[in-house]
């Protein structure tokens, strides 16, 4: 059952996958991933993963989202076969690769440093897989070829590589791992040591390429803003355990727990003291949910609230008072004083009286936008 | 004002220096050309301790060894320290410190101590068992001993310097392990390699006490073989066999200088 | 949710690979070294407890007579020959790397001072004359010392020595022969501690102390410390263990340790005595390091000294 993946399969499947890129994703069938009990530990005591089971499905961009060490990076380490999972069982494409060395996965992967060899042109950087894998030259120089087409990197491929700024290793990086056409592409926080406007154009360009390709990609990233434009479906991880799986809204509108919920960027967490039926005792006083679950802690997303000037009486209208406020064009960012807890509400800008700092106001909240969750 | 004087009087001193560091070597290739054998008055210029060298069947047999000596012991030298440097950066978050003793033993060890500790530990295993009589086999063996720990320390530091993920990157772009050895670290500490030859070289040339004491009878090296002229009595081929060996170390100098200079530019 | 049930095989079958692997990579060097240099140096150390055989070489029964022997008791009673020896050995070590210091401290400055572009040839020159055999740089002194060279004639002239003497063989031939020997080994860390010196501590310094010299001595001063103790480790243990220099420029009066030991080795053949001799140099070898480490670690500010 070991040695699944053979030098042979993969000669013939890059036999078989001549056709360009573009037309690649009918060509080839994209893989699931799946992983069953996954456990790794270092040393005696550090658990990176504790009981991993997560299936990917075949052409998904899946991003595996979580603050540092909370064993992202090391679950798509077994997925590349850098790291050998201590128990469980891994998949791709439906045949066990749980014990198969990292060179014979048809598995890339894009490092976070890129990892470029530096002995190497760009040329033969992007050609090293193939070379590795025993193509003869002019098949690698017509993939190569293709793939420098296919990510636009012009006349990159003939510098050398230590003097190719930040965003085009990155894109090089990128190209060598496409260029063998993997069954998975693997990418280890691939743009966080770029800066913010290069970074958000990368993630464009790499979302293009994903779904031209119809490739299965695993992401890893620790920024939850990024996970959100990027991915098909998050699956966020804390402490080797995995938290939540879904799409980013479901992720973002519906966490099941205070950890997912602070990850996902939300400040407006209140505990439940009371409850009767649809009618919850708030630190900020009752409000009315509707459907918002069993849960001990009460989340309000800040761009559910609206804001009335003055007092305004009625069910779910909270009074406050304004003690910050950001403007950012399009919208503004709010923070509210109610008794002795805050809320911060975002509101979108048109045409609407914007409420200075120090002005009473009615907080608004439709009583289908609130949710309960778990501690 | 203060500022400049202190400057300007060391200058004076760095070129006093220098002529300190200068003058013997001078003074040795200047004899090499003197018409007269007298090692105190330099009477004209001649070739003729030059001419004497060509013919010199000992000097000749001590160049070769000298050659043999170097170019083997920094061959095996290279391929056991490679090895060793690279076992020390690939398992270096484990505790190796016996391993770093070792290693930094053969540069402790006072040379005299060194070369005395093989001579009588190769004469009781010749007494014993008729293997390594002293000669250029025990040579090459107290050489390698001293090259290893150079080229492991320098094979080490180039690995050291490596980002650690291009050992996974190749890993990941299928190379084998044989195919990671051939394809991705011996290119990338190619440099090293060279560098780490060529210092195995220079040692092996420039050691006189460690050859000395592990030599046979037909194993002279060109110091060893110098030492003994010197000790007979001076010659004044000794001048000339030593100014080439000057002149080497000036080509090999100058060599070092423009290599330097272009891998900053 | 603890997880407690580990399977070991792939744990173990991983730490197996990396302990075959290190086995694999580090055993030939290793071994090497044990068996060319451990084993050698255990049997020599064993010697020196041993009697003195017909041709100098050791015999049972064990004794401390080659200590005896190294401590001047001989058949003729005690006389300071070895003695005398022992101390030249210790102050020509102490002399020179005193003076290898008072010149590469100021060299080692003037070449951090000049332009980026002059520093590597500077080194280089520096460094040049030791890529050259010892045997011939110490051939090269013995010619510019020799009676009626101009060095000679010079000293002759100004009463130094004698009439037709030469400069060498002498004790001052020998420290000489060191200075020049060493010089590069001790410059080249000073230099590596003076390039990465703080200016700006220095300025401020210049600003606190007004004088040059307190400024020196609480800016400067500490921060090339770890590189002149570098340099001393560099220069004082190989220097205690000369061997070719006195051999050439000393004479019969300028014998150091290292000839102590080489000759029972060759013409006076008694290896007990020679291994005896031998480790009183390990010992000071190590004494040495230990002591520069020690030091280093108080002083260095951190920074250890590398050997």
């Amino acid at each position: 059952m070991s040695d699944t993946i053979t030098a042979a399969d993969i000669e013939s499947r890059a036999e078989g996958s001549t056709a360009s890129p573009e037309q690649g994703d009918s060509a080839r069938q994209a893989s699931s991933i799946e992983m069953q009990g996954l456990h790794k530990r270092f040393g005696r005591d550090t658990v990176a993963l504790d009981g991993v089971d997560l299936t990917i499905e075949p052409g998904e961009f899946f991003t595996l989202l979580g603050p540092s060490g909370c064993g992202k990076t090391t679950l798509l380490r077994i997925l590349a076969g850098l790291e050998e999972a201590d128990d469980g069982r891994l998949a791709i494409g439906g045949k066990d690769i749980t014990e198969v060395p990292p060179h014979k996965r048809s598995v890339n992967t894009v490092f976070q440093s890129y990892a470029l060899f530096p002995h190497l042109s760009v040329r033969e950087n992007l050609a090293f897989g193939l070379k590795m894998r025993g193509l003869p030259p002019e098949e690698r120089e017509a993939r190569v070829a293709k793939i420098a087409e296919f990510i636009k990197l012009g006349d990159l491929v003939d510098r050398p590589v230590d003097q190719l700024s930040g965003g085009q290793r990155q894109r090089i990086a990128l190209a060598r791992a496409l260029v063998n056409e993997p069954d998975v592409l693997l990418l280890d926080e691939p743009l966080s040591a770029l800066d913010a406007g290069l970074r958000s154009q990368l993630q464009v360009e790499l979302l293009r390429v994903q779904k031209r390709l119809g490739m299965t990609f695993v992401f890893v990233t620790h920024d939850q803003q990024e996970a959100m434009v990027m991915s098909d479906r998050i699956a966020v991880l804390n402490g080797g355990v995995i938290q939540q799986v879904g799409p980013p809204r479901e992720v973002y509108e519906h966490p099941v727990n205070a950890f997912v919920a602070r990850f996902m960027g939300h400040d407006n967490l209140y505990p439940v003291t009371a409850r009767h039926g649809a009618r919850l005792t708030t630190p900020l006083g009752e409000l009315t949910a509707e459907g918002a679950g069993e849960g001990g802690l009460l989340l309000i997303r800040p761009e559910t609230l609206d804001l009335l000037p003055g007092e305004v009486a009625g069910d779910n209208h909270l009074p406050a008072v304004v003690s910050e406020r950001l403007y950012r064009g399009s919208h503004a960012e709010y923070r509210l004083e109610i008794g002795s807890s805050t809320l911060q509400a975002t509101l979108n800008n048109r045409g609407r009286h914007l409420p200075e700092v120090g002005e009473r106001v009615t907080v608004s909240v439709a009583p289908e936008d609130l949710v309960t969750l778990s501690e | 004002m203060r500022k400049r004087t202190l400057k300007r009087s060391l200058a004076g001193f760095w070129w006093f220096t220098l002529a300190f560091l200068y003058l013997p070597l001078a003074v040795v290739v200047l004899f090499s050309f003197n018409a007269s054998n007298s090692a105190a008055t330099f009477t004209g210029i001649s070739l003729r301790w030059y001419g004497r060298l060509m013919g010199n069947e000992e000097i000749l047999s001590a160049f070769a060894n000298s050659m043999i000596l170097a170019i083997t012991s920094s061959v095996i030298a290279l391929g056991i320290g490679c090895l060793i440097g690279y076992g020390m950066y690939r398992h270096r978050h484990r505790k190796l410190g016996w391993l770093i003793v070792l290693i930094y033993l053969p540069i402790v060890l006072p040379d005299i101590v060194f070369g005395i500790s093989e001579m009588a530990f190769f004469v009781q295993i010749h007494r014993l068992t008729g293997l390594l009589q002293p000669g250029l086999v025990t040579m090459i063996i107290a050489h390698v001993t001293f090259q290893i720990p150079f080229v492991a320390l320098i094979v080490y530091s180039r690995f050291v310097g490596l980002d650690p993920t291009l050992f996974e990157a190749a890993k990941d772009l299928y190379a084998s392990p044989v195919k990671r050895v051939v394809h991705f670290m011996l290119p990338t500490i190619k440099p090293a390699l060279i560098s780490a030859f060529f210092l195995s070289f220079t040692l092996s040339v420039d050691d006189f006490v460690i050859s000395f004491f592990t030599a046979g009878p037909e194993s002279a090296t060109l110091p060893i073989y110098i030492w003994g002229a010197i000790k007979k009595g001076v010659s004044p081929e000794i001048n000339a066999i030593a100014t080439l060996m000057i002149g080497a170390v000036a080509i090999a100098a100058i060599i070092s200088l423009v290599f330097s200079r272009r891998r900053q530019a | 949710m603890a997880y407690t049930g580990v399977t070991p095989s792939a744990r173990s079958r991983g730490m197996v690979r990396e302990a075959r692997h290190l086995l694999f990579t580090v055993a030939p060097g290793a071994t090497w070294i044990v068996i060319f240099l451990v084993l050698p140096s255990a049997y020599l150390m064993a010697v020196a407890f041993m009697s003195n055989g017909p041709y100098g070489l050791p015999e049972m029964p064990l004794s401390l007579e080659s200590f005896r022997r190294l401590a001047g008791f001989g058949f003729l009673g005690w006389s300071p020959g070895n003695l005398y020896t022992l101390l030249r050995s210790l102050w020509q070590t102490v002399v020179s790397t005193g003076l290898v210091v008072v010149i590469a401290y100021p060299i080692a400055y003037y070449i951090s001072t000049c332009r980026a572009r002059w520093r590597p040839i500077m080194l280089l020159l520096v460094v040049v004359p030791s890529w050259t055999n010892q045997v011939i740089r110490t051939f090269g002194w013995m010619n510019l010392l020799a009676p009626a060279t101009p060095l000679s004639e010079l000293a002759e002239a100004l009463g130094l020595i004698n009439a037709n003497m030469g400069l060498y063989p002498s004790n001052f031939a020998v420290t000489l022969g060191l200075v020049y020997n060493f010089l590069p080994f001790m410059v080249l860390p000073l230099y590596a501690a003076f390039e990465k010196l703080d200016a700006a501590q220095v300025e401020a310094a210049q600003d606190l102390f007004a004088s040059p010299v307190r400024a020196f001595r609480h800016a400067v001063f500490p921060q090339t410390l770890p590189g002149l103790l570098a340099g001393i480790v560099l220069v004082a243990i190989p220097a205690f263990g000369m061997y070719v220099i006195p051999e050439l420029l000393g004479g019969g009066k300028g014998m150091m340790l290292g000839n102590l030991v080489a000759n029972q080795f060759a013409g006076g053949a008694n290896w007990p005595l020679g291994a005896a001799g031998a480790i009183l140099m390990l010992i000071a070898t190590f004494i040495g390091l230990f002591a520069m480490r020690r030091i280093g670690k108080r002083l260095g500010g951190g920074e250890e000294v590398v050997i």
